[in-house]
C-alpha cells in the first residue's frame, strides 16, 4: 500500500513571472538565428509547392472533385500521396504549416525591428564619442597619418576635407583623449531597412486582405451577342459581349485577342471599352480581364404551360475524359434540374451525334444517377424532352474574362513601393562613421582615423585619398580588418 | 538581321571562350614564392585586386582583358540587332532570354573585374558566361517570333525582364566569388586573391542583385496584375523567383548572424544561382502562366 506524498515543490530559481515570459518569447523572435531559420522555412515550403503538384483551385472547394484529382496524381506519388495530402502539401500556399511559418516570421519581422530601433536612433542621433584609444587600433579600417601643424589646425583641415564630402561633423575635446572630430554621412538611411521589413509586412497584410474581402472569379464566361450577363457579389454590375475577335498569325500563333463589351450598372450603361489581355475594363474597383474564349450552346427552355424557363447561351467550357465531347450546364430556376448541353468536340464525327445537333440532358439533385430526360435536338426545332420543350437556337462564341474586386492590392502596391525604396537605401546608403583623434607629435599631428564600418574597397579608398589629402607626402599605417557589423 | 544577330551571339561565345582560356593559362599556376604574400592591400592601405588586371599591353592578361570586353560589345550588339528584328525588346522567349542572361553575366562580370581588378573573377564567371551563351546559340530557337497577346506590354517586359536579366548577372559574379572563397583555401593558384575581397565581391554581387530582384518581382505583379486579374497566382516561376529572392534574403540576414559568416553564406550565394538558373530553366518543367517562355 502507498502512502500519499506531498507534490513536489516547484524550484522557486526555475519560476519566472509573466513579464519574463513575454520577455523571452519577444527574445525569441529577435533572435535572428530563429528569423533566419524562418526565412528558411518560408523558402523550403515555397520550393515543395513548386516542386509538387499544387491541385488547381477549381478542385479545392470540391470534396468530390478534390478526391477524383487525387486519384489522378496517386501513379505519380505513389505512397506518398496520402502522407502528402495530409500535411497540406497539395494546397501548400493555403496550408496550415505554411501560414504558421508566414505568422511566425511577420512576428519575427516586427519583433526584430522593434528591437533594432532604439540602436538605430542612437547611432544617427547620438553617436558614441568618447571612444577609446583601442578603437584605432582595432577598428575594421583603422589608418594612422603624420599631419602638419597643431591638433586643433588639423582637426579644422580635416573638417574642411569631410564637410567637402557631406559628412555631418560633431567635434569634442577633453584632456584624457585630445582633440576629437567625430563625422558621419547618410545617418538616416539605415532606417530603410526598417522601411523595407515593414513594407514585407504590409505586403503581407495586403495578401491577406485580397484573400478575405472582394472576390475572384477566375472564369467568367459571356456569350457574344445576347443580353448583359449578371456579375453578381453584390455589385449592381451587368456586362455584354458585343463582339469577340481571335485573330493569328499566318504560322498560327495567336497575335490577339479582343472583347469588345458594354458595362451596366442598375441597368444603365457606364462603359464600353475592348478588353484585351493587357488591358483590362475596371469599373468601381472591380476588374474584368481576358481570360480564354470558346463556343456556347444558344438554348431555350420552356416549362408544360410555355413560360420560359431559361434562355441563354450555355459555355462549352467542359470537356469529356475522352476528349471527344465538350459540353456546359446551367440549372433551371426552381426546377431543382441541371441542364446539360453536349456538342460534339471539334473535328469529332459521331453517327449518334449528327454534326449541328446537340444532346441535351437533365440530371437530379444527385448528378452521379442516370439522366432524368435525354434528348438530340436539331439547331432550331423545338423538341420535348422530359416535361420541357426545348430547342437549340444557334452555335455562339463566348469569351470568359477574370472578375476581381481586391482591397488588398492597395496595400501590396503601398508596400511594394516601400520595400524598393527600403532596400536600395539599406544597400547602396550605408551610414559611414568615421572617428578622427588628434594628437600632438614631433613633426605636427598624429592624426589617427577608425571606421568600424563593413569592409568595403570603395569606402577604404575615399578615407585613403581623404587622408593623402591632408598631407600628400606622409606614409600612412593602415590596416583593414575583414568582417561585418551591421546591415538589414 | 535576325541572323546578324545570331552570327554576333556566336562571335560573343567565341571570344568568352578564348577570354576564359587566356585567364585559365594565365592564373591557375601554382604561386612562386615571391607571389605568395597576399595582395589584398596596396601600399597605402586601399585594399585592391589583383594587379596583373592593370597589364601590360600585348600581354596575355590584356588580351583576354581586352577580349572578354570586346565580348560584351559584341553581345550588345547581338541584342541591338535582334531588337531591331523583332520590333521590341528582345526578352519574349527562351532564346532571348538566354541571350539577355549571357549579356548580364558579361556586364556584370566586366563591371567587377573593373571595379575590384580580380582577374580571378574570370575562373568563376565565365564559365556561367560561357554555358548561358552556348546555351543560347545551340540549345533554344532563334527564329523570330511575334509576340504573344500576353507580353504585348512593352514597357513592362523590358522593365521586368532587364531588371531580371541584370540582376542575375550580378549573382553570377557572386555565385563566382563565393565559389572562389570556397576554394582559397585548397588550391594555390596564381592569382587567387584574399578570401575578405572574395567575401566582399560576394556581398557587393548582392547590393546590385538583390534590389534588382525585388524590383523584377513587384515589377511582374504589377504585369500580372494587369494581364492575369491578379498580382499574384502562385505560378510555379512567379513562386521559383520568390525562393530566388528569399534566398539571397537569408544571405543577407546571414552575414550578420553568428555562426552564418564565412563558409555558410558563400554556400548560401552558390544556392541563390543554382536557384536562379532553376527559375530560369523553369519554362521545360514547370506548367502555369509563364510556359510562354519556353517555346
Amino acid at each position: 500500500m502507498s502512502t500519499a506524498q506531498a507534490p513536489t515543490p516547484v524550484d522557486d530559481d526555475l519560476d519566472i513571472t509573466h513579464v519574463q515570459l513575454l520577455y523571452r518569447v519577444y527574445a525569441l523572435f529577435y533572435n535572428k538565428t530563429f528569423g533566419l531559420f524562418l526565412i528558411f522555412a518560408t523558402t523550403v515550403l515555397s520550393l515543395l509547392g513548386v516542386l509538387i503538384m499544387q491541385a488547381p483551385k477549381e478542385v479545392r472547394g470540391d470534396p468530390d472533385m478534390y478526391a477524383s484529382w487525387l486519384t489522378s496524381v496517386r501513379p505519380k506519388y505513389k505512397g506518398l500521396t496520402s502522407l502528402l495530402d495530409a500535411t497540406g502539401m497539395f494546397t501548400m500556399f493555403s496550408s496550415w504549416p505554411f501560414r504558421i511559418v508566414i505568422v511566425l516570421l511577420v512576428l519575427s519581422i516586427i519583433a526584430c525591428t522593434v528591437h533594432r530601433l532604439p540602436l538605430l536612433w542612437r547611432n544617427a542621433q547620438h553617436p558614441h564619442l568618447d571612444v577609446r584609444e583601442s578603437l584605432f587600433d582595432r577598428a575594421r579600417v583603422h589608418r594612422t597619418i603624420e599631419v602638419p601643424g597643431t591638433p586643433v589646425q588639423a582637426r579644422e583641415t580635416a573638417k574642411a576635407k569631410l564637410a567637402e564630402e557631406g559628412y555631418r561633423l560633431v567635434e569634442t575635446s577633453d584632456d584624457t583623449h585630445g582633440v576629437n572630430l567625430y563625422a558621419d554621412k547618410f545617418r538616416w538611411f539605415p532606417f530603410g531597412t526598417v522601411l523595407a521589413h515593414l513594407a514585407f509586412c504590409l505586403i503581407l497584410l495586403g495578401a491577406l486582405i485580397t484573400a478575405n474581402f472582394g472576390f475572384d472569379d477566375d472564369y467568367f464566361p459571356v456569350p457574344v451577342g445576347t443580353d448583359a450577363v449578371e456579375v453578381g457579389h453584390g455589385t449592381n454590375l451587368s456586362i455584354k459581349a458585343n463582339s469577340f475577335t481571335d485573330s493569328y498569325n499566318n504560322d498560327g500563333r495567336p497575335m490577339d485577342y479582343a472583347a469588345d463589351v458594354t458595362l451596366y450598372k442598375g441597368g444603365e450603361e457606364v462603359a464600353t471599352h475592348v478588353i484585351r489581355v493587357n488591358d483590362p475594363l475596371k469599373y468601381d474597383g472591380v476588374s474584368f480581364n481576358q481570360a480564354s474564349f470558346g463556343f456556347a450552346l444558344q438554348m431555350l427552355v420552356k416549362d408544360a404551360q410555355g413560360k420560359t424557363l431559361y434562355s441563354g447561351a450555355i459555355p462549352l467550357e467542359y470537356q469529356s475524359a475522352d476528349q471527344k465531347k465538350v459540353f456546359g450546364s446551367v440549372e433551371l430556376p426552381g426546377q431543382d434540374l441541371t441542364m446539360y448541353a453536349v456538342s460534339n468536340a471539334s473535328g469529332v464525327e459521331d453517327e449518334e451525334l449528327p454534326a449541328g445537333n446537340v444532346l441535351v440532358q437533365f440530371f437530379g439533385p444527385d448528378k452521379a444517377s442516370a439522366a432524368v430526360a435525354s434528348e438530340v435536338l436539331s439547331q432550331g426545332q423545338e423538341t420535348p424532352v422530359g416535361n420541357y420543350q426545348v430547342t437549340f437556337v444557334r452555335e455562339r462564341q463566348f469569351t470568359a474574362l477574370m472578375v476581381s474586386k481586391d482591397y488588398g492590392a492597395p496595400y501590396v502596391w503601398a508596400g511594394s513601393i516601400l520595400l524598393v525604396l527600403g532596400t536600395i537605401c539599406t544597400m547602396f546608403l550605408r551610414h559611414k562613421r568615421i572617428w578622427l583623434r588628434f594628437h600632438p607629435s614631433s613633426g605636427g599631428t598624429q592624426l589617427r582615423l577608425a571606421s568600424p564600418d563593413r569592409h568595403d574597397v570603395s569606402y577604404t579608398r575615399s578615407l585613403d585619398a581623404m587622408l593623402t589629402s591632408l598631407n600628400p607626402t606622409a606614409t600612412t599605417t593602415d590596416t583593414t580588418k575583414t568582417g561585418d557589423t551591421n546591415h538589414g | 538581321m535576325a541572323d546578324l544577330a545570331y552570327y554576333c551571339l556566336w562571335a560573343a561565345v567565341a571570344l568568352t571562350a578564348a577570354a576564359l582560356l587566356g585567364n585559365l593559362v594565365l592564373l591557375t599556376g601554382r604561386r612562386t614564392a615571391a607571389e605568395r604574400k597576399p595582395h589584398s592591400n596596396d601600399a597605402s592601405g586601399a585594399v585592391v585586386g589583383d594587379e596583373r588586371v592593370v597589364a601590360k599591353v600585348g600581354s596575355v592578361a590584356w588580351v583576354a582583358t581586352l577580349l572578354i570586353r570586346l565580348a560584351t560589345i559584341v553581345m550588345t550588339a547581338s541584342l541591338v540587332f535582334r531588337i531591331i528584328a523583332v520590333g521590341h525588346a528582345p526578352f519574349s522567349n527562351q532564346h532571348e532570354f538566354a541571350c539577355a542572361f549571357f549579356w548580364g553575366i558579361l556586364l556584370a562580370y566586366v563591371f567587377f573585374e573593373w571595379r575590384y581588378r580580380i582577374r580571378m573573377l574570370a575562373i568563376g564567371a565565365l564559365p556561367l558566361a560561357f554555358i548561358a551563351g552556348i546555351y543560347a546559340a545551340a540549345g533554344t530557337d532563334h527564329s523570330v517570333d511575334s509576340l504573344l497577346p500576353a507580353l504585348q506590354n512593352h514597357l513592362l517586359l523590358t522593365a521586368h525582364v532587364i531588371t531580371a536579366v541584370l540582376g542575375y548577372g550580378a549573382a553570377a559574379v557572386s555565385c563566382a566569388a563565393a565559389f572562389l572563397y570556397l576554394i582559397a583555401p585548397k588550391v594555390r593558384w596564381r592569382g587567387m586573391p584574399a578570401q575578405d575581397l572574395l567575401d566582399e565581391i560576394g556581398y557587393k554581387g548582392i547590393v546590385f542583385a538583390f534590389p534588382l530582384l525585388t524590383i523584377m518581382l513587384v515589377l511582374g505583379a504589377l504585369w500580372a496584375d494587369i494581364a492575369w486579374g491578379k498580382y499574384w497566382s502562385w505560378d510555379p516561376k512567379e513562386t521559383a523567383a520568390l525562393v530566388t529572392w528569399l534566398i539571397y534574403g537569408a544571405y543577407l540576414h546571414a552575414r550578420v548572424t553568428h555562426g552564418w559568416q564565412g563558409n555558410r553564406s558563400a554556400w548560401l550565394l552558390m544556392l541563390g544561382f543554382v536557384a536562379i538558373v532553376f527559375t530560369f530553366t523553369g519554362n521545360y518543367w514547370f506548367g502555369g502562366l509563364h510556359t510562354y517562355g519556353g517555346q
